[in-house]
């Protein structure tokens, strides 16, 4: 198979692993995973609003609040190092049916201003659109565009398909 | 988790095998892995462990098993360094051409 096609098409597991080195503390990764200031500049646009709480909301609005893209429940807090959600698509008819999934962000401390950031989209038996949706680019663009904006202060360019 | 490290990586076919059968169906363990491949359970721990150290393969503990899983982010990087790079200066030197051809 050839890189470049392994690269593009992922296949819809029910279980995703994505894991990328990012020259900031895990203090900074957090934040921007954390606060909806931050999540505007790489997550597709969308406001990602949640409190620190387990059992509270996890929203991601589109950019100007009208509509919500993705819900679900914040289930463990652990600040600096592990926050894990459910993950309701509801950015399309289809995937609004499915059943929720599940996302855990991990970050690791590399020392020197090195973190190691994992992210496990799992819990997507019941949800097969939105792995599909999610699987490959979708996270990866996410996770690039999270660990460039860290590096260089300036989020990546606007992606098409 | 340099380029030097992916490209060493993937440079063995037993290797690239091992993230082809990956491809196919993720989360797989050692002894799954073992049995698509004619080598010793040794050797491909041993294959593992460089795509570990280059980040193309994650291991996640799930109870008593230690699954394995494609990480596609440093490919990616690869190909917006080695790939995407080259083909636009490819494709800008064809828009050159044709804009000369048809200026001419």
């Amino acid at each position: 198979m050839e890189i470049a096609t392994l690269a593009k098409e992922t296949l819809s597991t029910p279980t995703q692993v994505y894991q990328v080195y990012i020259r900031a503390t895990p203090e900074r990764v957090w934040q921007a995973i954390t606060d909806p200031e931050f999540t505007t500049r790489y997550f597709h646009g969308s406001r990602v609003e949640l409190k620190l709480v387990a059992g509270s909301e996890y929203r991601g609005y589109s950019p100007d609040r009208s509509e919500v893209w993705v819900d679900g429940e914040v289930l463990e807090v652990d600040p600096p190092k592990r926050l894990v959600h459910s993950w309701h698509s509801r950015y399309d008819a289809e995937t609004a049916d499915e059943e929720p999934s599940r996302v855990t962000w991990e970050i690791e401390d590399l020392g020197d201003g090195m973190s190691l950031l994992t992210v496990v989209h799992d819990q997507l038996e019941g949800a097969p659109k939105t792995a599909q949706s999610v699987s490959g680019r979708g996270w990866m663009y996410v996770l690039s565009g999270l660990k460039t904006l860290l590096e260089t202060g300036e989020p990546l360019p606007a992606f098409s398909e | 988790m340099g380029d030097d490290a992916v490209f060493r990586a993937l440079a063995d076919p037993s290797r690239r095998h091992l993230l082809d059968q990956l491809f196919e169906r993720d989360g797989r363990t050692l002894v799954e892995l073992t049995e698509d491949l004619e080598m010793t359970r040794f050797g491909v721990m041993k294959h593992l462990q460089v795509l570990e150290d280059a980040g193309l393969v994650v291991s996640r503990k799930e109870g008593r098993r230690k699954l394995h899983y494609l990480n596609p982010v440093p490919i990616q990087q690869i190909h917006d360094r080695w790939i995407d790079k080259y083909r636009a200066r490819h494709a800008s030197a064809l828009a050159e051409l044709k804009q000369d051809l048809e200026g001419g």
